[in-house]
C-alpha cells in the first residue's frame, strides 16, 4: 500500500457504500479515521508501511452505518465519493466525508488482506 | 576508494603537521624562547583534545562547543606561529652589521604598554519584518561568538544561540587585554555556524527525516544544498590556510564561518559605548548567514600602565615658586597618572595617607630644568602649571644630579606616553569585571498553559493525575450546582488504577442518560454500546441510580475521549457545561500525559471495538469501567448508534472534529533542561482522529 513518488499506485480495492444514519439534526457515519497529510504516520498503527500518509479507518462503531457496510477497522480509504484521500490533510478528508448533503458515502478502500484473498483466488485457480 | 584516498590524505597531513611541529621546535629552541615553545604545544594540545571531543559528541550543543574551541585553538596556534617568525626574523636582522646611520631604534622611547578592555558587545540584527513575526515554521537558528585578537593575545565570548526571535546578538562577557601597546589593533571576528540541522555523517533522526521529507521549502533547500557542497561561501576555516601551517585534518562536525570582522584601535577608545562598523564576509546563500544590522556596539576603554602604575617615586625638596626662598619642603613624590603625589614620608604612600599636596602632570604641565643653582651646583626642575588664569610653578630639587637625571627622564617618558595614549590619559578609565551571574534561564518560547506543566514521566502519573483532578474538584464543587462533587469524590477514590491489557466495552446506557432525566434506563443486550471508551464511568451502582449525578455522566460521552487507562474522569465529565473549555485542554493534557505514561513510543493501538463484541457487550446497567491502554490519541466520542440515547448526548457525537492541536508535551526533566536547548519542546503532533 504504500506508494513510491513518481509510479502510480496500484492496490486491490472494494467498494462500499455508506448509507449515513441521522442522528438529530447530523448525519453520520460510524466510523473514526486518523491519518493526513499533516499528520505523523508513524503514530498510524493500522500502516504497513510507516510513511504512508493515507486516511485510514481507526474506529468503526459497533452496528452503526460503517459496520453494516461492511467498513472494517484499519482500511485505508482511497476515495470517497470520487474523490482522492491519498494525499489530502486530516480534515480534508474529515470534510469529504461529512458532507451534510449528502446522504450517501462511496469508498473506495483498501485493506491487505484483499489482496492476500486475491492472491489465494489465483493460486486455486491456477493450480 | 575514496575512502581509500581520505585515509591516505588524512595521514599525509598528519605527518606534515609533525613535520611542522618539529620545525617550530628548531625555531623555538634557536630563540631560546620557551615560553612561545610552551605555549604551542598548550594549544595544540587543546586542538587535539577538542578535535577528539568534537568527534566523539553526540549533542549539538557539546559539538558546538568544541567546534567553537577548535576554531580558538586554531588561531591561537596560527598567532603564536606568526609571532615566532617575527622574532626569527628580528633575531636574523639584528645579526646583520648595521650601518651607523640605523642606529635610531636603540635610543628610541616606547610608550608604556597598558590594559585594553572590551565588553558588552552587541551586534543588531536586521531581520525582515515577515521574518521576524513569523509565529510558525522552523526555527532557523545559528550559533555564534566572537574571537578578539590583540597583539598574540586571542580570546573568545561565549557562544550564543541567535534565532529569528532575537533582535541582538549580545556577548556578555568582558575580555582584558594585558600588555598592549598604544597603536593596538583590537580584531573582532564574529563567527557563525548554522545550528539547526544535522549535515554531519550519520543517518538523520527519523524526526528530522519527516520533517525534510515533508516540510523542506525553498529557502530551506538552498540552504540544504549549499552546506552539502562546500563552495565559495562555506570555507573551511577551522586552521585555515597558512603558509607556514597546513590546514588542520578537517573533523566532522559543525564548522564555524566567519561572518563579519572589524579592527578596532586607539582612537576608538572611549569611556562610554560607541558603534563601529563590520565588515560582512558571506551572502545571504551561505548556511551560516545572519542579517547584520552592519553594525557592533560595544564598550572599549583602556588603562596605560603610567596611569595606574607608579612611574618614579623618590625623596625630593620642593618649593612653590613665590613663597619663602628658604621654604623647602622635604617629600617622598610618587609620579603616577596625572599627578606628582607628595607625601611628608614614604611610609604614607602604603598607608594610604593623603599626599600632603599634589602637583598636576597633564599635557599642559611644562617642565624645565632651571640653570645650575650657583650655591649647590644642581639643577632644579621646575613644573609650572596653569591653575584657572594663574600659572603656579613648583621647584623640585633632587638629592643628586643622577637623581635629578632620572627624574627628568621620567618625567620625558610620562609626557611620550600621554602623548601616545592620548584620550587614554585624561582620566582614569575604569575596567568592570562583570560578577558571575548564574546561567540565563531558558525562556519558554510558548505561552500555553500545556507547557506551565512540567511533569516528569518518572512521577508516578496517576499520583499526578490525582493531584490535578483532586484540584479540579476543589475547583468544581465551589461552583457545581449539580451537587455531584462527593458521589464523584467517592467513585473516584474507589477506583483502583489497574490498566487491562484489553479494552471492554462501556456501557452505551451512559450515554442513554440525559442530562436532565434521572431515571434509569435499561439497557438491551442487544443495544449496541455506546461509547466504546475509555475511562467510563464507575461501576458504582449511586451513580446509575436516581440521582442527580447521572446528568454528570451523560456529558461523558460527548466530550472528546481520552485513553486513559486506568483512571476514570468523571469529574472531567461532570463538570458543568459552563466550565467545558478548560475541561477540554485538560482533557488534552492528561490524555497526553497517560498516553505517555502507558503507551508510550510503540505502545499497542487498540481500538476499543477490536476485541470481538460478543465477549465484551456487558448488558448490565452498570457500566463497567473501560480502561484501554491505547496511545495517546484523542478519540472522539464515539457513538451513537443508541437509539435510545437521547439527542443531546448523541448530538455530540458528530460535532466538531478533534481539532486538537497536537497536545504539547511537557518540559523536558531537568537533566535535559540544562542543554539550553530550546529544542526540547515538541514532540510531533498527536495522530489525529476524527469522527465522521
Amino acid at each position: 500500500m504504500s506508494f513510491v513518488p513518481g509510479q502510480p499506485v496500484t492496490a486491490v480495492v472494494q467498494r462500499i457504500e455508506i448509507q449515513k444514519l441521522r442522528q438529530g439534526d447530523k448525519l453520520i457515519l460510524g466510523f473514526s479515521i486518523g491519518g493526513g497529510i499533516d499528520q505523523d504516520p508513524g503514530q498510524n498503527p493500522f500502516s504497513e508501511d510507516k510513511t504512508d500518509k493515507g486516511i485510514y479507518v481507526t474506529r468503526i462503531s459497533p452496528g452503526g452505518p460503517a459496520d453494516v457496510a461492511n467498513l472494517r477497522m484499519g482500511d485505508k480509504i482511497m476515495q470517497v465519493n470520487g474523490w482522492d484521500m491519498t494525499m489530502v490533510t486530516h480534515d480534508q478528508a474529515r470534510k469529504k466525508l461529512t458532507k451534510q448533503k449528502e446522504d450517501v458515502v462511496r469508498l473506495l478502500i483498501t485493506r491487505k488482506s484483499l489482496e492476500e484473498t486475491v492472491r489465494l483466488q489465483l493460486k486455486s485457480m491456477l493450480s | 576508494m575514496p575512502n581509500d584516498k581520505y585515509a591516505n590524505m588524512e595521514e599525509k597531513l598528519w605527518i606534515l603537521e609533525d613535520l611542522n611541529m618539529m620545525y617550530i621546535r628548531q625555531i623555538a629552541l634557536s630563540l631560546q624562547d620557551s615560553d612561545i615553545q610552551k605555549k604551542i604545544d598548550h594549544e595544540i594540545r587543546m586542538r587535539d583534545g577538542a578535535c577528539k571531543l568534537l568527534a566523539a559528541c553526540s549533542q549539538r550543543e557539546q559539538a558546538l562547543e568544541a567546534a567553537k574551541s577548535l576554531q580558538t585553538c586554531s588561531t591561537r596556534i596560527m598567532a603564536y606561529m606568526s609571532e615566532l617568525q617575527r622574532m626569527k626574523e628580528a633575531q636574523v636582522m639584528q645579526n646583520v652589521p648595521r650601518r651607523s646611520s640605523d642606529a635610531g631604534p636603540m635610543d628610541e622611547r616606547l610608550p608604556c604598554k597598558g590594559k585594553v578592555a572590551i565588553s558588552d558587545l552587541r551586534i543588531p540584527l536586521m531581520w525582515k519584518d515577515t521574518e521576524y513575526f513569523k509565529n510558525k515554521g522552523e526555527l532557523h537558528r545559528c550559533a555564534v561568538f566572537c574571537l578578539l585578537q590583540l597583539g598574540g593575545e586571542i580570546f573568545d565570548t561565549d557562544m550564543v544561540i541567535v534565532d529569528r526571535t532575537l533582535t541582538d546578538i549580545c556577548f556578555d562577557n568582558a575580555i582584558v587585554f594585558n600588555k598592549a601597546s598604544p597603536g593596538f589593533e583590537l580584531r573582532v571576528e564574529l563567527y557563525s555556524c548554522c545550528s539547526e540541522d544535522d549535515y554531519s555523517a550519520g543517518s538523520t533522526p527519523r524526526k528530522l527525516a519527516s520533517k525534510l521529507s515533508s516540510s523542506l521549502g525553498r529557502s530551506a533547500g538552498k540552504k540544504l544544498r549549499a552546506a552539502m557542497e562546500p563552495g565559495p561561501c562555506s570555507p573551511v576555516s577551522n586552521g585555515g590556510a597558512s603558509p607556514l601551517l597546513l590546514p588542520v585534518p578537517s573533523v566532522p562536525g559543525p564548522k564555524y564561518h566567519l561572518l563579519a570582522h572589524t579592527s578596532l584601535s586607539l582612537s576608538q577608545i572611549q569611556d562610554g559605548f560607541r558603534t563601529h562598523d563590520l565588515t560582512i564576509s558571506g551572502n545571504e546563500e551561505c548556511s551560516y548567514w545572519l542579517p547584520l544590522y552592519g553594525s557592533m556596539c560595544c564598550r572599549l576603554v583602556a588603562q596605560p600602565y603610567c596611569m595606574t602604575q607608579q612611574m618614579m617615586s623618590g625623596c625630593l625638596k620642593v618649593k612653590q615658586c613665590g613663597g619663602d626662598p628658604q621654604s623647602w619642603t622635604n617629600v617622598f613624590a610618587v609620579l603616577k597618572g596625572t599627578s606628582l603625589f607628595c607625601y611628608h614620608r614614604q611610609e604614607d604612600v602604603e598607608a594610604n595617607v593623603e599626599p600632603a599636596f599634589t602637583i598636576g602632570i597633564n599635557k599642559e604641565t611644562r617642565i624645565r630644568a632651571s640653570e645650575k643653582d650657583p650655591q649647590s651646583k644642581v639643577q632644579h626642575i621646575c613644573i609650572s602649571n596653569q591653575y584657572g588664569g594663574e600659572e603656579v610653578t613648583h621647584t623640585l630639587t633632587a638629592e643628586s644630579r643622577e637623581d635629578t637625571h632620572r627624574w627628568m627622564e621620567a618625567f620625558w617618558q610620562h609626557f611620550y606616553d600621554m602623548s601616545q595614549w592620548k584620550q587614554c590619559c585624561d582620566d582614569l578609565m575604569k575596567i568592570e569585571l562583570p560578577s558571575p551571574r548564574k546561567p540565563a534561564s531558558i525562556t519558554p518560547k510558548q505561552g500555553s498553559l500545556y507547557h506551565e506543566m512540567v511533569i516528569d514521566s518518572t512521577h508516578d502519573l496517576s499520583s499526578t493525575v490525582s493531584d490535578i483532578l483532586a484540584r479540579r474538584m476543589q475547583e468544581l464543587e465551589l461552583r457545581s450546582q449539580l451537587g455531584m462533587s462527593p458521589t464523584w469524590m467517592s467513585v473516584f477514590e474507589e477506583n483502583d488504577t489497574k490498566p487491562a491489557a484489553f479494552p471492554r466495552q462501556c456501557n452505551s446506557r451512559l450515554s442513554g442518560h440525559s442530562p436532565c432525566s434521572p431515571h434509569r434506563r435499561p439497557l438491551s443486550p442487544a443495544s449496541p454500546p455506546c461509547c466504546p471508551r475509555l475511562g467510563l464511568l464507575s461501576s458504582d451502582a449511586s451513580l446509575t441510580s436516581d440521582s442527580d449525578s447521572h446528568c454528570s455522566t451523560s456529558p461523558c460521552c460527548h466530550h472528546r475521549g481520552w485513553p486513559e487507562p486506568s483512571l476514570n474522569f468523571p469529574l472531567l465529565s461532570s463538570s458543568p457545561f459552563g466550565l467545558r473549555p478548560r475541561t477540554l485542554s485538560l482533557d488534552a493534557k492528561l490524555s497526553t500525559l497517560r498516553g505517555r505514561g502507558y503507551g508510550g513510543g510503540g505502545g499497542t493501538f487498540q481500538c476499543p471495538c477490536q476485541p470481538p463484541p460478543s465477549s465484551r457487550l456487558s448488558p448490565l446497567p452498570i457500566s463497567s469501567r473501560s480502561p484501554l491502554s491505547q496511545r495517546s490519541t484523542q478519540t472522539t466520542l464515539s457513538c451513537s448508534s443508541s437509539t435510545s440515547s437521547n439527542s443531546s448526548s448523541n448530538s455530540e457525537g458528530s460535532h466538531s472534529p478533534e481539532s486538537s492541536e497536537g497536545v504539547l508535551f511537557s518540559r523536558p526533566s531537568p537533566a535535559r533542561r540544562s542543554l539550553r536547548n530550546l529544542r526540547a519542546r515538541l514532540d510531533p503532533r498527536n495522530w489525529l482522529q476524527s469522527q465522521v
